[in-house]
Parts: structure tokens; sequence; C-alpha cells
């Protein structure tokens, strides 16, 4: 068994396609346990807007045809969903495992490189998947939001707004100029409308109403930032009035529909209207763009826009990544060293009990021999087994110290006839 | 002298230009301190060499035109941060500065004392207005492009360079709303000087029907913009209908009545 990752990101799929692998966080222990069912020990599932990632301890099969088929199931129907899957993701495996989840924890595989968000992701995914995780994925994740931190502390790697709220303020200061005195509804009361919220208040937008389908939540937001809350039914009329519509809402499908504010956008009389939609899924029929003066971005092109302005934060790469490395050298040694001293303890059981089974055998032929004899020969077996398992144990325990353990082990193990390690 | 120094601003105006469009061929930004001054020491340099010509005559007149459009330029660059102003006015300016060129610039005759105050003002307003008109066309042009650029999702060099949309409409509808009521006196004065100086109006009848069209396109255009509150996409290509009335009927007088002698 070994440390895997199978997944899609924001590189491999298009937005429609993460929108259907995306799994609520009430849906992550069902798609883990149908994983370990197919024998992984360990496992944690990461879905964000921008990725839905297994990472397992588990061998190649069947566990791996697990995911593939988990995830296809929720395409399009096709002669073979796993398939369609398949073509949308990828595998990393061992070390290369273990640096794709530092790169991901630290921004580096961000969309938006550098940005925040993810840490707290990945935090929220090892804490819904701790049932599951086992052992090396608790440690692997433990270090993972230990390398984001690093990372985030010694280099300029999360400087600047680089997140897809401080581009929607971008955007949206595109179409108006000057934000202050322009007023938002707020559709949505997450963290990451929350968050948005806060970037336009900050630009001086007056934040009208928040609508959420729990009120208590919206209030909360609401209060904070000057505005009030009220029902998502409530909110449409105002979609005639308002300058900034921004959509976060969990809904599992689009709520700003054209039937709801079609003709209320159209009572505008051509005064713009920027829609936010931050929501994955999409929280706006796309069709809402096709009215005149009507401006829907989605995450995509938010996180397009932020992207370009992150630029600078490329030159902090080379040193995260020196950073990523060092920290995968670490678990490395320390993944590598697990399994090293309980394989040491069977390999040397495994050759005493041969050592034991073929003294027996010979000391049965040596009758003659006197007691003091039989304990020499018992001695000299004794010592030859020491002689020849000193070196392998020596060597395992070096490998182990310098990070290249996990290969040694598997070699032996294989050698010598062991199971496996968990 | 007066060529020389028009082909010093030509220089300066044209490098202004190269400079400014360079981000859209793959080169570096100038920096924008050079991307004002140049064209500022153009219009140093060619306000200078106009006030050695008598503003009579196309050369003249293109050349005041295009000083103005600098000038205009540079005010919407400071004061409507509007800089993506000069991705059109610089190139239009130097073309015009070229044109003036081509037709020729030599000092003039007086023009007879007591008739010069009406002259000044006629030419001055009628070349502002054109001006401002030819503005609030480059703003319109610009709102539309960055307009289509934000309805598509593209965030490339136009997204990035050019101003915001409401400050475009902004433009535009000063642009518009300025220029037309100075083009408008500006041939209310003509047609006084005329009448005044001239024993009447010595004008075909051609000129009179287009110019009277191209006042209703501008006038409609404004109209829309002011009375009907027009803004936005409709407003800028009501704004560009107008300024596009005024080019097509210069250019159809000029190609029927050629003569480089007089402007129109």
């Amino acid at each position: 068994m070994g440390i895997k990752v199978v997944g899609v990101n924001h590189r491999t799929a298009p937005l429609d396609v993460r929108e259907r692998l995306a799994h609520g966080a009430h849906e992550v222990p069902g798609a883990l346990a149908r994983v370990m069912a197919a024998g992984a020990s360990g496992g944690v599932l990461l879905s964000t807007c921008n990725r839905t990632e297994f990472y397992l301890v588990a061998d190649d099969e069947p566990a791996l045809e697990a995911v593939w088929s988990l995830l296809g199931e929720r395409l399009p129907t096709g002669p073979s969903p796993e398939a369609g899957a398949r073509e949308y993701g990828y595998i990393a495996r061992d070390r290369d495992a273990v640096r794709h989840l530092y790169r991901v924890s630290s921004g580096l595989d961000s969309m938006i490189l550098g940005e925040s968000q993810i840490q707290g992701q990945v935090r929220e995914a090892w804490e819904a998947s701790r049932a599951q995780a086992g052992p090396v994925l608790h440690r692997l994740f433990q270090t993972a939001l230990h390398v984001g931190s690093r990372v985030r502390t010694e280099t300029s790697l999360g400087m600047g707004t680089a997140s897809a709220a401080s581009a929607g303020v971008a955007v949206a200061g595109k179409i108006f100029g000057d934000l202050a005195g322009r007023s938002a509804l707020i559709l949505g009361a997450g963290d990451m409308a929350e968050l948005a919220a806060t970037c336009l208040s900050d630009q001086g937008v007056h934040i009208t109403l928040v609508a959420n389908r729990t009120q208590e939540r919206a209030r909360a937001i609401a209060e904070r930032l000057g505005g009030k809350a009220v029902s998502l039914e409530e909110a449409w009329p105002h979609f005639a009035t308002t300058d900034i519509a921004l959509c976060s809402t969990a809904a599992p499908h689009a709520v700003v529909t054209w039937e709801r504010v079609g003709a209320v956008i159209g009572a505008r009389r051509g005064k713009p209207l920027c829609i936010l939609d931050l929501a994955v899924p999409r929280d706006v029929d796309p069709a809402i763009a096709q009215l005149e003066n009507v401006f829907l971005y989605d995450v995509d092109d938010l996180q397009t826009v932020a992207a370009q302005a992150t630029a600078r934060r490329r030159d902090e790469i080379p040193a995260a990544e020196r950073i990523v490395e060092e920290e995968t050298d670490l678990f490395w040694a320390w993944y590598g060293g697990l399994g090293v001293v309980p394989t040491i303890k069977e390999l040397r059981a495994r050759m005493d009990d041969v050592r034991a089974a073929e003294l027996e055998r010979a000391l049965r032929q040596l009758d003659h021999l006197s007691p003091d004899d039989r304990a020499q020969i018992e001695q000299f077996s004794q010592a030859l087994l020491n002689k020849l398992l000193h070196q392998p144990t020596i060597a395992l325990k070096q490998a182990a110290e310098e990070g290249r353990g996990y290969g040694l082990l598997q070699a032996v193990r294989r050698l010598f006839g062991m199971e496996p390690p968990a | 002298m007066i060529v020389t120094l028009h082909l010093v601003a030509l220089a300066l105006y044209a490098l202004a230009t190269a400079l400014t469009l360079a981000p859209f061929m793959g080169f570096r930004s100038a920096p924008r301190a050079l991307t004002i001054a140049l064209p500022c020491a153009g219009a140093a340099v060619h306000v200078v060499a106009i006030s050695q010509l008598t503003l009579i005559g196309l050369g003249p007149a293109l050349s005041m035109l295009a000083l103005c459009l600098v000038l205009l330029q540079l005010a919407s660059e400071r004061l409507l941060r509007g800089s993506a102003v000069s991705f059109f006015a610089g190139p239009l300016a130097t073309g015009l500065v070229g044109l003036a060129i081509l037709s020729g610039l030599t000092p003039g005759a007086e023009v007879a004392a007591g008739r010069n105050t009406w002259f000044i003002l006629h030419v001055a307003l009628s070349v502002l207005g054109l001006a401002l008109l030819a503005l609030a066309f480059i703003a319109a042009a610009l709102y539309l492009l960055q307009f289509r650029e934000l309805k598509a999702r593209r965030f490339g060099q136009i997204f990035q360079l050019f101003p915001p949309l409401e400050r475009l409409d902004q433009l535009n509808r000063f642009a518009l709303v300025a220029g037309f009521p100075a083009l408008t006196l500006g041939v209310l004065l003509a047609l006084g000087y005329g009448a005044q100086f001239s024993g009447g109006l010595h004008v075909a009848k051609a000129q009179i029907v287009w110019g009277i069209f191209t006042w209703v396109v501008l006038g409609w255009a404004v109209w829309v913009r002011v009375v009907r509150h027009w803004a936005g996409r409709r407003a800028a290509l009501a704004s560009i209908a107008g300024f596009s009335a005024v080019l097509l009927v210069y250019v159809a007088l000029k190609l029927t009545q050629p003569g480089a002698e007089r402007f129109l």
C-alpha cells in the first residue's frame, strides 16, 4: 500500500465538470466509505470549487477504480462513465502525492496563485474525513497545514489581493469606476459571501440586503455590514435597483433564474448591473447575461482576473517550492521510517524461526553430541544470524533516516516474502 | 519655420502615440510620465506654430483641430483619468497634423481689423466643437470596446488599460453636450460674419442642406442623452452616429467641392 491522490482540478476539468464532481460535506463520509470498502485503509476527500481529490492509503487497484467509478457516476451517462471521469482526472503516487498536497495547501496549485482560502479548505476536508483518514493521512494533512503556514510566513506568495472576491471588486470597478456609494445585495451567507461582501464594503459599497435561506446567519452579516436580512424570495425585486449582486449560496442549482429576475432587470432601463456569481454550482442562470447591461461573472472569470493580478507572486514560486520539497523530504523520512522497526523485528523473528527449525533438524541427527557441544552449535547459529542480519538492519535504519526507507522497505518485504506494510 | 515646427510637433505626437500603443503590440508599457510629457511638449511646439498662422484655409484649420484634440486628450487624462483616450486621439491628432502639412501651411493675409473678433471666435468655437465631438466619438468607441470585453468576459489589454465604463460614459456625455453648442455657435458666428462683413452668405445649397442634416443628427444625439436620459451603449452608438454624420458630410462636401483655400 502507498499514498495516492486521485481527482480532478481546475487545470484538468472545466467548471461544469467540476460542479458535477464537487461533494458537499454531507456526501464525504459516504463517498469515502465506498472507497474504503474497495480496499483503501485510509482516505480524505478534499472537495472545493477548484478540485475534487481523494487522498488514499491504498493499493492501485481496486480502490482507484472505485474512485473513478464514483466520480464517473456524477457525469452525464455514457457507455463508460468512469472513463469520462478518468479523462478529466489524474493520479499521483507516494512522494508525488505528498508533494501534491503540500503544493495544494500552500496555494502553489491554486488557480489564484498563493490564495489562502485553500488552507482552510484543506483543514475542513481533514476534519470532515477524520474518522476514515488513518494515521498516515492524519500526519500528512497535519504537516500540509504546517507547510501552508510556512510558505505564507516565509515567502510573499500570499501577499496582495488575489482572491476571487477581490477580483470581483476589480471587475465591478471596471464597470462603475469609483465604487463608493454603490449598492450591493448579497445572496448567501457563507464564508465566501461574507468575505466578498466585506471586500465590497471596504470599497465604500453600501450593502443593502443579505438574503439567505436561513435568516439567522444572514442577519449576523447584515448587522455587521449595515444591511438588512431578508429571505431569498424577498430579494428578487431588488434586482431592479441594486448596482451589484453578489451570489454565493450553497444551492445545488441556479437560484437566480430568468423567471425570477428577468422582468425585474428589464425594468432597469439600461442601468448596468454587475452580478458576481461566486458559487459552485453556479447560482445564476447564464441566460441572464444576455440581458443588455447585465455583466455576469462566475468563479472561473473572477479567478482569471485575479490570476492576472498575481503575476508578481510568481517570483516567490522558487522559494515556496523549496519549502515544499524540504517538507516532502521530512514527511517521506518519517513515512519510510514508520515501517522500519516493525519490519526489522519481523525479519529477525522470521529468520530466527528458520534458524531454530534448521538447528533442531541438525541436532536431531547429531545425538552423540554432549550438551556443551549442542550449546556451542546453538550459539554459533545465533551469532551467524546476527552477523547476517547486521548489515541489512543498519542499511534499513540508515535509509529511513535519509528518507529512502520506503523503497528499501518494500524491497526487503518482497525479498523475504513478508506481507506489505499497512 | 511653421512647417518645421509642425514637423517637430508631428514627431512628438507620433512618438507619444507609438509609446501609448506599445502594450497592444506586445511591448512593455512606457512610464505614464513620458506618455504625458511627449504630447505636452508637442502641444507646446504646436501652439508656437499656430500662433504664426492665420487661421484661414484647410491646413491651418486641421492643425488647429489637432491641437484642440491633443489639449482635450491631456485634459481628460488629467481630470477624468481617461488615459485610454490617447489610443484614439493620438493617432487622430498625428494624422491631422500630417494632413495639415500636406495641405499647405503658410502665413496668410491678416483679416481686416474689426472683423478679427468675429473670425477668431468663429474658428475657435467651430474647431473646439469639432474636437469635442471627436472626443465624444473616441469615448464612445472606447466604451463600446470595453463593454464588449466585459460582456464577453475577456480580461486582456483592453480590460486592463481602458477606463471604467461609467467614466467613459461621463466623458462622452460631457464632450457631446459641450461640443454641440460650441459647434452650433461657431456656425452661427459664421452666418453672422457673412451677413455683416461679406454682404450675405456665400455657400452652396449642398452645404446648407448637408449642414442642416449634420446638425439634426448631432442634435438628436444630444437630445436622447439629455432629454431621454440615454446612457451607456445606446448613448455611445448615438454619439458615434453624430460624429460619423459630421465626418461623412465633410468628406462628401470636400469631394464634391474640392479646394484647400477653405476649411469647408
